[in-house]
């Protein structure tokens, strides 16, 4: 194969030289087929021992297979920022110094670090992760944002911004007087954006990593613990499902019953459904109504109002459907008895929530 | 057979005849490169599964990948001794004992293993621990001197002479992960076997004389006795909140560092 062939990588979907074992940009190797799964699953191919990836004027090595390390050679001028507990080795030359965040107290209280911690180069710095399982290297184009489950994040270049946001997904259970709040993702989750210029985003996957693109208006119910990152347009909410049990009663009843302590706590995944086609007619709906208020003002009032009316109708219907995500809706912004759409019913009193 | 129809290992140094796919010594893979960061840092051998390695009479072969098992056969006059929880299971006809152990009291306050078994006689047995990692098996020479993390070694050849170094320094001891002591093998007239349990990935580094490098204290997993560490405490302010201060251990050269990817991280509050 010629140096001058270009390979598109089909995992971030940039070009390289195909020359290289595996992507610049990412690390994934470029002589593995793509394993998916019949149900749609991809399979995240393992970044191979010692790959390299490049950002900047800066590398990452990725060593190791069980639990692997990220060995960074750092250029003058690029940085990063990591939680500090990752950090497995530095040279001298390499200088850490403590990232500022916001909301300093509400990270606290929700058991997320505290304190950022950034290197800035030249030096050389490694960090890995205490769980076995694999690196997953993000490249983030100018203006790409992703949404990452708390306590996953890595390391991230300091092209990248980081905010983070309350997930909204909770519930809460009840026994005796006792009032319990649970967080089937964590409270919080963190959102990376690249800013002017595109940055590169590890995260560690427990185990191996599965990608899905999901299609406009698809979904799908995960178990909430195994959610890694999504995009900011994929929204999520909570669902409970409680399979009905079956036994007979002595005196031949039989007798189903749907209990709290059956349920079944899933993470429904959808697309944002806000296709072009939507935002089509919702703009040409609010467009006519809009002329027609115009044309018809002083001559006949009740069209005019009735327009007006229309033209209101269509502004919601915009601003419903270009909501963010249901993740930036605050816990305290519900009715305890309103964790999601496909929320059944509150566990009853008495009954204790037991884990999966 | 000619000595250039040998392959040396460049792990351990042992020749092995050319043949051999695998270090008769280590167990290293002899068909494979070296995996070498450019940082320097080289990746401890990935043992292949049922790879057959030999010390003395004895032999010991080293089973499954995520959680490894060293199945030993032991001949002769041989004898291996461990931490009797690493154990898993053993022939009737291998002989337990204990080790005697000098410092019981100071081992027991310092929550090292107070008892050390042995195995002795012919017969098999084996040893796993209970993490997912890599076994790292270190063949020591003659007059070579290992201090390694504490719990963290699986086995050792009885010719090896186990005691343990106490970690110089208050803020070592407070900070360094630790704890007081660390194992010390030693050989003197015989070469012995080391089999040591890293948590996760396993790195090598040699480090230059004066040359250092700063490491999370959680990470260190053995080194030779003449790499000195000392802890060094970096504060990273976050204004109202205070902050936090991160411990890093100075590890400064001469001589081999052995590293873990998973490792045990020690709150540095």
């Amino acid at each position: 194969m010629g140096d001058s062939t270009l390979y598109t990588c089909p995992w971030c979907k940039r070009s390289s030289d195909a020359s290289s074992t595996s992507c610049p940009s990412c690390g994934a190797p470029v002589d593995v087929r793509k394993a998916v799964t019949k149900s749609g699953w991809t399979e995240q191919p393992p970044i191979k021992d010692m790959a390299k990836i490049q950002f900047g004027q800066s590398f990452c090595q990725i060593e190791g297979t069980l639990v692997p390390v990220a060995d960074f050679k750092l250029a003058a001028g690029d940085g990063v920022y990591f939680a500090h507990h990752l950090m497995l080795w530095k040279d001298d030359q390499a200088q850490i110094s403590a990232m500022k965040l916001k909301g300093g107290w509400n990270r606290v209280l929700a058991g997320m670090p505290l304190v950022m911690t950034q290197a800035m180069g030249p030096g050389r710095i490694a960090f890995s992760k205490d769980h076995p399982g694999e690196l997953v290297a993000i490249p983030l184009d100018r203006g790409q944002s992703i949404d990452v489950r708390e306590h996953v994040f890595m390391i991230a270049t300091h092209s990248i911004s980081y905010d983070w946001f309350t997930s909204g997904i909770w519930y809460r259970t009840r026994e005796e007087n006792n009032r319990e709040t649970h967080y089937p993702v964590g409270m919080f989750m963190d959102r990376f954006t690249a800013g002017e210029k595109a940055g590169l985003l590890l995260l560690h996957g427990t185990g191996n990593v599965y990608v899905r693109e999901l299609q406009a208006g698809e979904h799908i119910l995960i178990q909430p613990s195994s959610l890694l990152f999504k995009d900011p347009t994929v929204r999520m909410n909570l669902h409970f499902e409680y399979p009905a049990s079956v036994w007979t009663r002595p005196g031949t009843w039989i007798v189903t019953s749907r209990s709290w302590g059956n349920r079944y706590l899933w993470l429904r995944l959808a697309a944002l459904p806000w296709p072009r086609l939507c935002a089509a007619a919702a703009g040409g709906g609010l467009t006519a109504a809009l002329a027609a208020a115009f044309a018809a003002y002083g001559i006949w009032q009740e069209w005019w109002l009735g327009t007006l009316g229309l033209a209101l109708f269509a502004v919601i219907v915009m601003a419903r459907a270009a909501a963010p995500s249901a993740a930036d809706q605050s816990p305290g912004a519900r009715s305890p008895g309103d964790q999601s759409p496909g929320a059944t019913r509150p566990p009853r009193r008495g009954w204790r929530a037991s884990g999966r | 057979m000619n000595a250039l129809q040998r392959i040396v290992c460049t792990w351990c140094g042992a020749q092995s005849p050319q043949e051999a796919a695998t270090c008769i010594a280590c167990g290293a893979p002899l068909d494979i490169k070296n995996a070498v960061s450019d940082s320097g840092w080289r990746a401890a051998p990935r043992l292949r599964d049922m790879t057959e390695l030999r010390f003395g009479n004895s032999t010991c072969q080293l089973e499954g990948e995520i959680v490894p098992v060293a199945e030993i056969t032991l001949g002769g006059n041989d004898a291996v001794f461990f931490e009797h929880h690493v154990m898993l299971w053993k022939d009737q006809h291998v002989a337990m004992g204990v080790l005697p152990l000098q410092g019981g009291m100071k081992r027991a306050l310092a929550g090292m293993p107070f008892i050390i078994s042995t195995a002795s006689g012919q017969g098999r047995i084996a040893f796993s621990r209970d993490a997912a990692g890599e076994l790292v098996v270190l063949p020591l020479h003659p007059g070579m001197e290992l201090d390694v993390r504490e719990h963290a070694f699986l086995l050792s050849s009885h010719s090896i002479e186990f005691s343990y170094t106490r970690i110089q320094g208050l803020r070592n001891i407070l900070f360094g992960g630790q704890g007081m002591f660390m194992d010390r093998f030693v050989t003197r007239d015989a070469p012995g076997l080391l089999i040591l349990h890293g948590y996760g990935n396993v790195f090598e580094r040699r480090l230059a004389p004066g040359e250092s490098i700063l490491l999370e204290p959680g990470a260190f997993l053995y080194k030779a006795a003449s790499v000195t560490m000392n802890v060094e405490t970096q504060k990273l302010t976050t204004g109202l909140f205070g902050g936090v201060g991160m411990n890093l251990a100075r590890m400064t050269g001469p001589g081999r560092l052995g590293i873990q990817s998973m490792y045990h991280h020690h709150n540095t509050e």
